[in-house]
């Protein structure tokens, strides 16, 4: 019988520096057949694990469009992540997964689409802006409203370029009031605000949502004013977890197991669970 | 099929298991409390209590257990997957709501993917149980739909018939072929109806009116009424034979480590606290709501079984005095209280 429990390694070809504290790493399967095999679909999550320090969650950042390696963006924050930076090119790491649900992108097809993140939960989002991006013609509009506290904060400033220069992407950057440097070319204002200037119609089309609490609390409104329908508006959640696997009993949200039944729900979905956040 | 044994033969049926090549683990008297251990001779086993102070969930599910070693060496790691922990062994006397707790439990290790570790130990392990005879002020099996001679969950069930007799009784195809293995320790079952010595256990409330009242008041006042008392210890979850909540932590030198399971409880703050701080569960109300919620309606919805044996062991052990029948009693009668929702 196979061990659940058991990751893959994987090696670490190349990382990033995001923002201070935050760094992607892209992994290559150490084992090329188990690499071959591996599949994932944008929304699913993993466990990486640094040997000696443990297991951490996060999504997998990469989109399913891009083979051969999967890449993941952590913050320096706890003992796993702050191992996660000790690493370099090269050095082995664990990963079990992929876990979860994923955005139903197919669902999506021949709809505008609207993208809504807030700070570090712009990874989780980044796999599907790409997956999207990458099936372009199968979509019509796509806005990107991303938000950070101060520039320096904000992600994938490269990629926030590469989207820039896209006739085919609307792109909104904002960053909170005081967070902005002289040459700051964007927005600057709260990412609720932001959405209620500039997101578009409602009329056939989706939004998708991530972010810290505070964000989405005041965010799910602004898209209900104008004109979402709860069913139309997604969102990832993050709960503590240790397996992934729907055992051992914590990232539940009443009785949704967010690693089972999760990460992805619709505003909807979550509407009808418990205030347990 | 039913044989008798008689507590004369119980040196020549742990003699018996050694040769079969079992490990014995048996209820074991230690000062006042009783202890499910391994026991190496058959005048360690004591029988005469009402229940042992650990549940039988630490032979299948260990407080503490490798998922993985590894070793680390430059740019390298190389893995071992851990072996020889599922053993063959024979639980000799434990209780029926134990036994129970067996089934009910296969469904979370087993859904949607099977914990190896779990599975093999069950394959390995065969359980001989031993009807209650008696009971005390804590045990409320039959509010959660058991009974003190239960035979959900036991491969072979002795009932006492006289001070010194047992009724056997095969459950299970691995419970026959247990008895007949060590055919020469039973004797014929006596003919007539036996004297069975089973416990009376009293009803103390209607399960199926638990469920539709949780499914009302997740916002109710009762969850923090009930956990003032509490120190958030986690002793009743420790000793729980259904609470399965587990973590997963890294143990190791520099050059090598394991990765470990080890159990956890919903009623540590630790427990749901994010990284950021947040903690979704941040009251220890909102712990002990979770905590019944668990096991009387979120494991009912998904896996069609309650997540309590009513053992009574949480309660037995708190120290702060909580008794969880006694909230399921409030629970269970409330629908005819005024509904006083926050």
């Amino acid at each position: 019988m196979d061990n659940i429990y058991r990751p893959y390694l994987m090696n670490i070809g190349d990382m990033t520096d995001e923002a201070p504290g935050v760094r992607t790493f892209r992994l290559n399967f150490s084992n090329e057949e188990e690499g071959n095999k591996f599949q994932f679909q944008t929304g699913q999550f993993g466990l990486y694990s640094v040997f000696g320090a443990g297991e951490s969650t996060f999504c997998i950042a990469s989109s399913p469009t891009k083979k051969d390696y999967i890449e993941c963006t952590f913050r320096q924050a706890g003992r796993v992540t702050n191992a996660l930076r000790e690493l370099n090119i090269g050095d082995t790491l664990g990963f079990r997964g992929p876990y979860g649900n994923m955005f139903p992108i197919e669902k999506w097809e021949g709809k505008n689409l609207v993208f809504v993140a807030g700070g570090i939960a712009l990874p989780p989002l980044r796999s599907v802006i790409w997956n999207c991006l990458d099936l372009r013609d199968k979509y019509k509009n796509v806005t990107i409203i991303y938000g950070a506290k101060t520039v320096a904060d904000l992600v994938y400033k490269d990629e926030l370029k590469e989207w820039n220069a896209r006739d085919d992407v609307n792109l909104v950057t904002t960053v909170d009031p005081g967070g902005e440097t002289p040459d700051w070319a964007g927005k600057v204002g709260f990412v609720p605000t932001v959405v209620e200037e500039t997101a578009p119609d409602s009329n056939d089309t989706i939004a998708i949502v991530c972010g810290p609490p505070i964000m989405i609390k005041f965010t799910l409104p602004v898209l209900e004013k104008l004109g979402f329908k709860q069913d139309k508006v997604y969102t990832t959640l993050e709960n503590r977890m240790k397996c992934g696997l729907g055992k051992c009993g914590r990232c539940n949200i009443g009785c949704t197991y967010v690693c089972k039944e999760g990460p992805v729900f619709t505003a909807e979905e979550i509407s009808k669970m418990p205030d347990e956040f | 099929m039913e044989k008798l044994l008689n507590k004369n033969s119980f040196d020549s049926l742990i003699t018996g298991l050694k040769k079969q090549g079992y490990k014995t683990i048996a209820p074991k008297k230690d000062n006042k409390l009783v202890t499910l251990e391994e026991i190496q001779d058959a005048n360690e086993i004591s029988l005469d209590h009402v229940i042992t102070n650990n549940s039988i969930k630490e032979f299948f599910f260990p407080k503490t257990e490798k998922i993985l070693s590894y070793t680390i060496e430059k740019n390298k790691v190389e893995m071992e997957e851990p072996e020889g922990f599922a053993v063959k062994s024979v639980i000799f006397g434990s209780r029926p709501c134990d036994a129970f707790s067996l089934p009910v439990m296969d469904k979370v290790f087993n859904w949607d993917c099977s914990d190896k570790f779990w599975v093999e130990r069950r394959e390995a392990i065969t359980i001989v149980t031993v009807a209650c005879d008696k009971c005390d002020s804590y045990c409320f099996c039959t509010s959660v739909g058991l009974a003190p001679d239960a035979k959900q969950g036991s491969d072979v069930l002795l009932t006492k018939i006289s001070n010194d007799e047992y009724l056997v009784e095969t459950v299970t195809e691995k419970g026959e072929n247990l008895v007949k293995e060590l055919e020469s320790v039973f004797s014929d079952p006596p003919s007539g109806t036996p004297d069975r010595q089973v416990a009376t256990v009293e009803k103390k409330f209607e399960i199926d009116k638990v469920k539709p009242w949780l499914d009302d008041n997740f916002q109710h006042n009762v969850w923090d009424e009930f956990s003032y008392k509490c120190i958030g210890c986690g002793a009743c979850t420790f000793v729980c034979p259904t609470c399965h909540c587990f973590d997963i932590v890294d143990e190791c030198t520099m050059t090598k480590g394991d990765r470990v399971k080890n159990w956890d409880g919903c009623q540590f703050t630790m427990f749901t606290m994010h990284t950021s701080g947040h903690n979704p569960r941040s009251t220890q109300g909102m712990r002990w709501r979770q905590r019944i919620m668990h096991k009387f309606k979120y494991y009912v919805e998904k896996f069609d079984s309650t997540l309590c044996v009513g053992c009574g062991r949480c309660s037995r052990v708190c120290p702060a005095d909580m008794n969880i029948s006694e909230m399921l009693e409030i629970i269970a009668t409330e629908e005819n209280q005024p509904v006083s929702k926050e």
